[in-house]
């Protein structure tokens, strides 16, 4: 049987470093694009709708006075269009006659942060929202 | 002889007034470093946080302006025995804060409070905020804007009343330099540039943030008769 070179030999080992070198940048690359607008809501919006979405943030006591929309509820989360997500996320509750216990982020977020929040919403949902 | 009670009354208001005390501050900074509480705090402005990983980074609270922050007699007090000001962790909203800062003794109390009152920032404008009951504040606190969505306070009959994710308001009459309220609602930039709180600036007017710095700044025990 045919012994491989050092020449082969080295040529696999520098391939292998390369694939493996590639593979790590990919891995850890991608998760922290994925999770930008993630970090966004555990940031902002976790303190009231939780890490998970579910509406149960810290804030969230039997003294307060509403119930923090749960966006895993796909069937209300459907009720509402990705504009109606922008809005209330911009200019708050009132905006779409809910409480303003959910303030307006319009001056603390950026236009790619709120775009990318209602990308995360429709995520945790799973829903489309309605259309049109 | 009134005269001259007064004239000795004046001096030492303006002694109290006066709260660097160089010598002491040196000292105090000296005790900063030496006890390492520069691992949590920095103290050299202005503001470093430009992405939310920043302000995630850091394990306390930034003290580069803590003497417009902060009343004098409350911060002695707090690291001579520091109580919880948060109800969660800094920068968790999964654990709740059991406390468990470092205490100061002796000497040290004096020359760390005299270190961080002279670290002061020229964004905090002297003497416009009188502390004062206020309706419209309250309104603004409690419905408006509600800032009892995040912070607690003591609601009415003292029912201690509001969210829990940042730090407590309850007393902060005692604790907060009224000025500063209204500086750090108006200028968020400048102190705390990423925050879980929104920004306000540009919502409320300069008039409404001036009720809410009054109304907040009233938050202290009544005086007994």
């Amino acid at each position: 049987m045919k012994q491989p070179s050092m020449n082969e030999r080295g040529l696999k080992e520098v391939l292998a470093i390369v694939v493996f070198t590639v593979l790590v940048a990919l891995f850890s690359a991608a998760p922290a694009f994925a999770s930008d607008p993630e970090k966004v809501f555990k940031f902002y919006c976790a303190q009231c709708h939780g890490l998970t979405g579910k509406g149960d943030g810290p804030n969230v006591t039997k003294d307060f006075p509403v119930s923090p929309r749960n966006f895993t509820n796909a069937k209300e989360m459907d009720k509402l269009s990705d504009a109606d997500l922008k809005n209330v996320i911009l200019d708050g509750g009132p905006s779409v006659s809910k409480s303003p216990m959910m303030p307006p982020w319009s001056k603390t977020l950026t236009a790619e942060q709120v775009d990318g929040l209602v990308k995360h919403l429709r995520g945790i949902c799973k829903c489309k929202g309605k259309q049109g | 002889m009134r005269l001259s009670i007064t004239a000795i009354f004046s001096a030492a208001l303006l002694l109290g007034a006066a709260s660097s005390n160089p010598a002491g501050a040196a000292a105090g900074k000296d005790v900063f470093e030496a006890k390492g509480c520069g691992g949590c705090h920095y103290t050299e402005g202005p503001a470093r946080e430009k992405t939310i990983d920043d302000q995630l980074a850091k394990k306390g609270p930034e003290l580069w302006y803590a003497g417009s922050k902060f009343q004098k007699d409350w911060l002695g007090k707090w690291l001579a025995d520091p109580k919880p000001i948060r109800p969660m962790k800094f920068n968790n909203l999964m654990q709740e804060n059991t406390g468990g800062h470092p205490k100061l003794a002796g000497g040290d109390v004096a020359a760390v409070t005299d270190f961080l009152m002279g670290l002061t920032s020229t964004e905090v404008a002297a003497g416009k905020v009188k502390p004062k009951k206020n309706p419209k504040g309250r309104q603004i606190f409690t419905k408006k804007m509600p800032c009892s969505g995040c912070h607690q306070y003591l609601g009415r009959k003292k029912k201690l009343s509001g969210g829990r994710s940042g730090p407590s308001l309850v007393e902060a009459g005692l604790r907060l330099n009224p000025d500063w309220i209204l500086a750090y609602l108006q200028k968020p930039k400048v102190f705390k540039p990423v925050k879980m709180m929104p920004v306000f600036a540009g919502l409320l007017s300069d008039k409404d943030m001036l009720n809410v710095a009054r109304y907040v700044a009233n938050f202290k025990p009544k005086k007994k008769k």
